[in-house]
């Protein structure tokens, strides 16, 4: 953890994460405008000294947009993985810790449910359950489940076959303290990367659900559902697309980068590679 | 490679399918609304739904709606299509035809260029040319499909002065070119993510693969560069790239839903949608357990693959 | 002539006559803690036909050293200066491509690890074939014909069926002579040994050992062998050199070295190399009480699944293999016995079960009460029987501090009461001669040997009356393992605990244990009185395990030996 801003990828990834993380705190603080404000005059403008980023189709300043929508952004992708993560790793660790036909049983399921790609899985869930934010990130949650399972599953199983495990079981511990306080500790690296890698897809998944109608519902200004609603009038003015777009892809690039950096300086084998 | 790795392989999928096909029969039997409602309407009388309840097997308990429903799919039957009056398997077929080809070229132009730019980039570590590649594939996993296929639309195919169509299909039967004009657009999209990734993994692997000891072995041995780089770097990353890239088939096909939304594409992707909205539950499920199929049924085949590659697994 | 001297004319009049002179060399590694020396005014000369030692423990630079001469060295290394001379001819003067041209073929390197440094996923024939047609210019056929020919000069006994397989289908042993005919395919000048027998076991290394010298004898190739190991080096070798932190300390002809060591780190190396004849155990118990009693004891790996029983019956028992089979032998109170073997020769099996780490078939007695299966093992018997593990890095929880790593034995078993605790963890860490403060350190703060200390103290908290230690010395470099060997003794001397001590190293087992078992393939094939080590009666596996291991004495015993 020492040298963990000797790469660029973590110095990157740290800036791209302050500014979203900035944006998701204090965005409707600093909006300038108000997001939700009508101008005629101003519709599909290109960016300029009043608007910077421009404005939508409404005359709705797009930098304001943004910026409220910032919140909601972060924090569906922030909700989806916490949640998604606290299943799928108490799912891991039962199954990693039982071992046995409580393992196989668990890991037969999570291939089938694995095999049905993330976003469809998210699709028909969210179709259960109906649309809307909440529901849409509970259904990332649940998609996310079982990729969550088999990674904390196969961090414990790594860990459980340490000498220092042995030698536990070799002492008589009991099993919730050799769980607890010798494979845990070991096992929680490799499942926070993943973790904070994942807030990237959640957001990138949430944003897609906005677009196709199946999330955030108007006049949110969540920015996938920016991008679709300005997608009538992207040959017009491309900033109005293109400006949300790229801030799902900054707030993506930001989670994924952090991730990675977080990974190399955890991992004594890779940062030597 | 042994006869009892393939068998193990295919029971393995088999087992997968058949949970697969029990998770898609739960989640849509716990799809809100009333099938026989959607399709009589709202004002419907109560006889009448009944008797569609019946002649659609609703009123039996779900273990038999769920195995009469896999007899039928054993029987290549998945039942009607609520809202389309036609056949599952004639509506779901020509469907799948249609996405298969986005998905293959995709898949096709991804694996030709991602391979090479990733060993290149793992061989000329440090220099711009790796450092441009880590950049386009961070974009590139960082973008969704719908602002990356959104972004390419502004760029080459504005109402007047763009290069591709904006959306539709053209059958490569009726007109070759037709198609390729409209295919390039929907898989640059599927492509550039699994690029991206593909690249990114190849990069990974091959740079593994080049400080191991046995590369310093031959290199020590006095061999070309060439060499060691085509005879024994190569082929050892290239089992781990067709694993990643078996593994990002499963995001094509996600993938795809959205993409063929946007362009127009008359897929799986788009038939689901359309099913998803109107609660056209033997479409849904046909299309799911077809997807999933594809997905496991490709792992397969990369397994294969991987075992023909390297000779470890072969007589594993 | 003194060594310095030696040190001095070597390098002048060995320029045109040596097959390697090495002159007033230097090497350093940039890192982000500056320049790090890795060798210092190195000189170092090998006659043409002749073998040359360099001896180091890990870390002392002779795999730099290695790297050197093959001009293959990381993109951190700086070359402070000197010269290596390859017939005289100067290869720090030559481009990269010029040395591909020599790598190969005027020099080639056996490497320590065979299944690493062979390409997995090509046939090993092509890997011998693929030299002689980049350096003696032979098409396909005629390289293949060669390398079956440079094969069987290895002694294998059908080199035409091996050049078809690839690396995992042959033995260590096996690929390590592909790996050798490799090496000598192209008749090179100079062959360049990097501990080529230390990841093979016993009699694997020592035929390759015998095989090395073979080959030496019919090709007079020169020579550079490096490794850790002096007493193995000087079976080899002409002449050695002792590598110490990047200098060498110390060089002469072996009896040499070995009668009168000049430098004191060369003397502390060579005793710390195991002596069978050099007694450091414990007294044998005055009357032998058994403690634990292991009657059929066996385990079954990959056992068949029920479903596999009912339909297989007959195929149940080739099923998975037996880690251990039918073992039998008792562990007396106080007593030091030694379980030696190869790998995979179920001695570490044999720890697990004691340690009631994994499942056994069979009778197990401890202290007169009979343990019917792993799952009956309960605490009381758990605090009696304590593990020591080969891998220090992975006995000790990286994320805990020494202190409550120590500490858990006591509040575990009640060892003592909780305010005492802080107390006895000081005594047990100066007890295994650390430090008090330690217990405030995590693990990776400390060095191999320390955590193996550490690991020993652990063991000792819990007032064991068995100690099982499974290869606790393999990982550690040879001075650190004499240390821990006697601090083991002590402990055991003083607390009165038996100890059952697995090992591969039959010299340093016969300087510790009190009876010795041998196991071969799951089974125990003798056992034996230290006294009886080469009595006639011993089972041939054991004569020949025996036979293998180089003896080399101390300097202050006898020099005959």
């Amino acid at each position: 953890m020492r040298n963990f801003f000797s790469t660029p990828t973590a110095i990157v990834g740290t800036a791209l994460l302050s500014i979203v993380c900035f944006a998701a705190i204090f965005g409707p603080f600093i909006a300038p405008y108000d997001p939700q404000a009508f101008d005629a005059l101003n519709r599909l403008q290109g960016p300029s000294m009043a608007h910077w980023l421009g404005t939508d189709q409404f005359g709705r300043d797009l930098l304001s947009r943004i910026l409220t929508g910032a919140p909601s952004t972060v924090a569906f992708g922030v909700g989806a993985t916490v949640v998604g993560v606290g299943i799928g790793s108490i799912i891991g660790v039962v199954a990693g810790v039982s071992g046995g036909w409580v393992d196989s049983t668990i890991m037969r399921i999570l291939d089938g449910l694995l095999a049905v790609p993330d976003l469809l899985f998210t699709l028909l869930i969210v179709t259960i359950l109906g649309g809307g934010m909440e529901h849409a990130m509970l259904a990332v949650s649940i998609a996310f489940a079982p990729g969550m399972a088999r990674i904390s599953r196969s961090a414990v199983l790594s860990v459980r076959t340490r000498d220092y495990v042995r030698a536990a079981v070799a002492r008589g511990e009991s099993g919730f303290y050799i769980v607890r306080a010798e494979v845990l500790p070991n096992a929680l690296s490799p499942i926070v990367v993943e973790a904070t890698i994942r807030v990237s897809f959640a957001i990138m998944i949430g944003a897609t659900l906005g677009f196709l109608g199946l999330g955030a519902q108007p006049p949110s200004t969540e920015w996938g559902l920016m991008v679709a609603e300005a997608r009538q009038f992207m040959f017009r003015n491309p900033w109005c697309v293109a400006v949300p777009g790229l801030s799902i892809a900054i707030a993506a690039l930001g989670f994924n980068l952090f991730g990675d950096a977080l990974r190399d300086s955890l991992d004594p084998k890779r940062s030597h590679g | 490679m042994s006869r009892g790795y393939l068998i193990r392989r295919l029971l393995a999928v088999f087992l997968v399918l058949a949970i697969v096909t029990f998770a898609v029969f739960a989640i849509t039997t716990m799809l809100p609304g009333n099938a026989a409602i959607m399709i009589l309407g709202e004002y419907a009388t109560p006889d009448a739904v009944a008797a569609l309840e019946r002649q659609l097997h609703l009123d039996q308990p779900w273990y038999t709606q769920y195995l009469s429903w896999v007899g039928g799919i054993l029987h290549g039957d998945f039942g009607t299509s609520l809202r389309l009056s036609l056949p599952v398997t004639e509506v779901v077929g020509e469907a799948f035809a249609n996405s298969a080809m986005l998905a293959l070229t995709a898949l096709v132009v991804v694996t030709i260029t991602a391979i090479p730019l990733g060993a290149l980039a793992a061989i000329k570590r440090g220099t711009a040319m790796d450092l441009g590649l880590g950049l386009f594939s961070y974009l590139g996993t960082a973008l969704p499909e719908f602002v990356t296929a959104t972004l390419l639309l502004v760029f080459f195919a504005a109402p007047q002065q763009g290069i591709f169509p904006a959306g539709g299909f053209v059958a490569p039967w009726e007109s070759l070119t037709g198609f390729g004009a409209h295919v390039v657009l929907p898989a640059a999209t599927l492509g550039l993510v699994l690029m991206a990734h593909v690249a990114r993994q190849v990069r990974s692997e091959m740079s593994e693969v080049l400080s191991s000891d046995y590369i310093r072995a031959a290199r020590l041995k006095g061999l070309s560069e060439k060499r060691v780089i085509r005879r024994h770097a190569l082929p050892n990353s290239l089992a781990p790239a067709v694993a990643v890239i078996s593994l990002d088939i499963g995001y094509l096909l996600g993938g795809i839903i959205v993409v063929e939304e946007i362009f127009a594409w008359p897929g799986l992707g788009r038939l689901l949608i359309y099913a998803l909205e109107n609660r056209d539950l033997p479409v849904i499920q046909a299309v799911t357990l077809l997807l999933a199929t594809v997905y496991a049924l490709s792992n397969l085949l990369s397994d294969i693959v991987i075992a023909l590659l390297d000779p470890r697994v072969r007589y594993a | 002539m003194t060594a310095q001297t030696l040190m001095k004319d070597a390098p002048i009049a060995a320029t045109e006559k040596s097959a390697l002179s090495i002159i007033d060399y230097s090497l350093s590694y940039k890192t982000a803690n500056g320049l790090i020396p890795a060798l210092q005014n190195i000189d170092l000369t090998i006659p043409k036909g002749k073998t040359v030692g360099l001896v180091g423990e890990s870390g002392s630079g002779k795999s730099s050293m290695a790297w050197s001469i093959m001009r293959y060295l990381p993109s951190n290394a700086v070359e402070t200066g000197g010269a290596i001379r390859l017939a005289g001819e100067e290869l720090l003067d030559y481009t990269p491509f010029q040395m591909m041209d020599i790598r190969g073929r005027r020099m080639s390197m056996v490497f320590q690890d065979p299944s690493t440094s062979l390409n997995p996923t090509i046939r090993l024939g092509e890997q011998i074939a693929e030299v002689l047609m980049r350096h003696r210019g032979l098409t396909k056929v005629q390289a293949f014909a060669e390398a079956e020919a440079a094969l069987a000069r290895t002694g294998i006994t059908r080199p035409k069926e091996m050049l078809q397989r690839f690396p995992h289908e042959a033995s260590g042993g096996e690929k390590q002579r592909v790996v050798i005919a490799t090496a000598f395919a192209c008749e090179p000048e100079l062959i360049i040994f990097d501990e080529p027998t230390t990841a093979l076991d016993i009699l694997t290394a020592r035929q390759i050992l015998d095989l090395f010298n073979q080959l030496r004898d019919e090709t007079n190739v020169s020579a550079l062998y490096i490794s850790h190991d002096l007493g193995l080096v000087s079976r080899v070798v002409d002449e050695v050199n002792v590598l110490h932190k990047g200098v060498i300390v110390e060089r002469g002809a072996v009896d040499e070295v070995f009668r009168k060591p000049s430098a004191p780190y060369t003397r502390q190396l060579i005793g710390a190399v195991p002596n069978p004849d050099r007694w450091i155990g414990a007294d044998a118990p005055a009357e032998p009480q058994t403690l634990v009693k292991l009657d059929k004891i066996g385990v079954h790996y990959g056992a068949p699944s029920r479903i596999q029983k009912m339909f297989w019956p007959e195929d149940a028992d080739n099923v998975g293999f037996w880690g251990a089979k039918d073992v039998a032998f008792e562990v007396r109170r106080g007593e030091l016995l030694g379980v030696v073997g190869e790998s995979g020769s179920g001695k570490s099996t044999i720890a697990k079960v004691l340690a009631g780490l994994q499942d056994f078939e069979g009778r197990l007695e401890f202290d007169g009460k009979n343990v019917a299966s792993r799952k009956a093992i309960d605490r009381a018997y758990r605090r009696r029987v304590q593990i020591v593990f080969q891998h220090p890095d992975a006995s000790l929880n990286p994320r805990q501090k020494i202190g409550k790593i120590l500490s858990r034995p006591l509040k575990l078993y009640g060892i003592v009461p909780r305010d005492q605790i802080k107390a006895r963890i000081a005594e047990l860490l100066e007890m295994v001669r650390l430090p008090a403060e330690f217990a405030d350190r995590y693990p990776h703060e400390l060095s191999g040997g320390q955590k193996q200390r550490v690991a020993i103290a652990r063991a000792f908290a819990a007032e064991p009356e068995l100690v099982i230690c499974d290869e606790v010395t393999a990982a550690l470099d040879v001075s650190v393992q004499a240390a821990v060997a006697e601090l083991l003794v002590k402990l055991q001397k003083d607390t009165g605990a038996a100890c059952v001590f697995i090992t591969h190293d039959l010299n340093l087992i016969r300087q510790l244990a009190h009876r010795i078992a041998v196991m071969h393939h799951g089974k125990l094939v003798d056992f034996f009185d230290r006294a009886d080590a080469r009595s006639d009666d011993r089972d041939a596996y054991t004569k020949a395990l025996l036979d293998a291991v180089p003896v080399h004495a101390a300097p202050q015993e006898t020099a005959s030996a």
